[in-house]
């Protein structure tokens, strides 16, 4: 997985590539919009990491100039500007997520994973949560190494929450993933599910726990997020 | 007037119609003074015409009541005062009636010197119930005395009775030209009143006339231009301080967590989201306090709360606690998306620094374009309750790691909505925060 990254500070720059190097991302660091534009006509990259005020021009207009040509890599805006309307003009402009300095290496490692795992990127690999893991092409479920049973409704509910891990997944999307068009769905179908998969989860000595978000969704948390 | 003039306080100074009446006051006044006095002087010139006006005065007031001829005392200051009516001449002789008629109608004046001062005497044709009838008068006076009634006469009928129309007049060209001068100086009070800092592009509608009140316009006007571009000033230089402070707070942080792990490192750590969250909060009230709402924008304010929820409840199931969201019936409102999100998030953030246990934290969207946020607590007190929307104002200084400055920018996005906040005591404890907004158009 390569990311670009174009950030005009030079010390910001070098600590954020030291830090994703740390876990496995490889990183290549230019400081200007044409340094950015050459070096994607000589390589390939998986996901941009943007900032936006860059000494020769902003990094939108790179963003736009990027989407007009239907280049259609994951961007995400580095940037300092947080104003009311600055984030949903980052996303107007193309990009895919939008964060706002100062951040710490864990958020941004997490948000560029959930960004490399859209559909349409390159990865599709193995699911892990604490001690669960799950193989999305193979549709098995491990816990501790070892297969559970679970229904297909139950494997695509674990996904979609472990594709999510940490984070709240909306129940309406949940629904969406989880029942067809055309199938009923009575209002209660969903938490049955999310009830079901918690007790097998529990008696398989999982150590991932699915909050209950009342009127929202539900998150999947492994057991290092729940200490802080 | 409208509600702003109204509002505003009233100058305590005299108005433009008083000052303008009271100079008219004195320039009548004045005016009557030099004709007074222009009366008496020619007149104390022309002793002749005095004492002939004196004696047609002093004939008009016996012809009006005849049986007191005998009793009138004459002039003031007069002294042998004589009265008497002439007999009427013979018209028998039918030849000479005419010459005799004539002689006899001759009015006549006469001023002579004595030792002490001077005898006038005349005769005056008066009628009296239709027949014409001939008065002797004659009297010793000294000095002007016995022709005040004369000048009084005189002032009255050369000085006071063309004044009373004149004051009129004036006073109510006053009123009108007052009022319709003032017209463009009460619609430019109306618009000033109506001034906001949030939309300093307006200025004044700048009239033709009066060129006095056009001059002070434009330069009202050319003032708001120069705020205007301070303001601009101001605004850019938080977007600049925004990029200043934001990259040097994101290499302290990248450049501690490097740091090899150790309890210093941890504290390092919190000292440096203190003061990112101290920064992010004084760009976020700078930010509000810039923010403009227009028609355009209206929010969902039901996805917006469950956009905030999503957002912290990975922080607050880290510290045990829980964010319920119930949505009740319509919830679009006018509103910007960004803004009702930082104010509903300020809202929790608050509820969950103010609150402790495993008390949950319930957000509830409307009905119609309002929410609430509340909390199970210990509340607010009926005293605290005054100050918590004061910037940089905390309940418990020691308690609080924030800066105080959540509820104020909370306050101030709900105020740039149009929108009014309120403080609950909800039956079962804690605090609500309940804010309305206006619904889109």
């Amino acid at each position: 997985m390569r990311i670009l990254l174009v950030e005009d500070n030079a010390r910001l720059a070098e600590l954020v590539r030291d830090g994703l190097d740390r876990l496995g991302f490889a990183v290549d660091w230019y400081d200007s919009v044409d340094g950015a534009e050459h070096a994607q006509q000589v390589s390939h990259y998986d996901l941009l990491l943007v900032d936006l005020g860059l000494p020769d021009g902003d990094g939108l207009d790179l963003i736009r100039a990027m989407r007009r040509r239907r280049n259609s890599t994951p961007i995400m805006v580095l940037t300092a500007r947080g104003g009311l309307d600055d984030r949903v003009a980052g996303l107007d402009a193309g990009a895919d997520d939008y964060l706002v300095k100062p951040f710490q290496i864990p958020e941004l490692a997490a948000r560029c994973r959930a960004l490399l795992r859209r559909p349409g990127s390159s990865i599709d690999t193995v699911l892990t949560a604490g001690n669960i893991t799950l193989d999305p092409s193979e549709r098995s479920v491990c816990v501790a190494g070892t297969v559970i049973d679970a229904t297909p409704r139950e494997v695509a509910l674990l996904e979609q929450l472990l594709r999510r891990s940490g984070h709240v997944v909306a129940k309406t999307g949940l629904e969406s993933a989880l029942y067809s068009m055309d199938a009923e769905v009575t209002p209660n179908a969903l938490e049955a599910t999310v009830s079901r998969l918690r007790k097998r989860l529990l008696a398989a000595e999982a150590d991932v726990q699915i909050k209950t978000v009342h009127g929202v969704g539900y998150a999947l948390f492994a057991p290092r997020l729940a200490n802080g | 007037m409208d509600n702003a003039a109204t509002s505003a306080p009233i100058g305590t100074g005299p108005s433009l119609f008083r000052q303008i009446a009271v100079r008219l006051a004195i320039l009548t006044v004045v005016f009557a003074v030099l004709n007074i006095a222009i009366v008496v002087i020619t007149y104390s010139r022309q002793p002749e015409s005095l004492a002939q006006e004196l004696l047609s005065l002093e004939a008009s007031r016996l012809a009006a009541s005849p049986d007191t001829a005998d009793v009138h005392e004459g002039p003031p200051g007069s002294t042998h005062w004589q009265v008497r009516y002439l007999n009427q001449p013979m018209v028998h002789d039918p030849d000479h009636a005419m010459t005799h008629a004539r002689a006899a109608l001759v009015d006549w004046t006469q001023r002579e010197r004595t030792s002490t001062g001077h005898r006038i005497s005349g005769v005056r044709t008066i009628v009296q119930n239709g027949q014409q009838r001939w008065l002797f008068m004659q009297f010793e006076g000294e000095g002007l005395r016995p022709y005040v009634p004369v000048i009084w006469a005189e002032i009255l009928q050369h000085a006071v009775l063309p004044l009373v129309p004149l004051s009129l007049l004036m006073l109510t060209f006053n009123i009108f030209a007052v009022r319709r001068v003032l017209d463009p100086l009460r619609q430019a009070e109306k618009e000033v009143d109506g001034l906001d800092p949030d939309n300093m592009a307006a200025r004044l509608y700048e009239p033709i006339a009066p060129r006095e009140v056009h001059t002070l316009v434009c330069a009202v006007n050319r003032a708001l231009g120069r705020l205007e571009g301070a303001i601009a000033i101001l605004r850019t230089f938080t977007a600049n301080a925004a990029h200043e402070l934001r990259t040097p707070l994101a290499i302290m942080q990248l450049g501690i967590d490097r740091l090899p792990e150790s309890r210093d490192r941890e504290e390092l750590s919190r000292d440096n989201l203190y003061m990112t969250r101290l920064v992010g909060q004084m760009l976020d009230l700078a930010q509000a306090d810039a923010l403009m709402i227009d028609e355009a924008h209206t929010v969902d304010l039901a996805d917006t709360a469950r956009a905030v929820v999503t957002a912290l409840a990975p922080k607050a199931f880290e510290q045990d606690r829980e964010l319920r969201f119930e949505q009740t019936g319509d919830t679009v409102a006018l509103g910007h998306d960004e803004a009702i999100f930082r104010v509903i998030r300020n809202l929790i953030d608050n509820a969950l620094a103010h609150t402790s246990g495993g008390s949950p934290i319930e957000i509830v969207a409307g009905p119609g374009p309002q929410f609430s946020v509340r909390d199970y607590g210990k509340g607010i007190s009926e005293a605290d309750r005054e100050h918590i929307f004061e910037r940089f104002w905390r309940g418990d200084r020691r308690a609080s790691d924030g800066a105080g400055l959540g509820l104020g920018i909370v306050k101030r996005l709900v105020e740039a909505h149009g929108g009014k906040i309120d403080v609950e005591d909800p039956p079962g404890g804690g605090t609500l925060f309940r804010i309305r907004l206006q619904s889109p158009s």
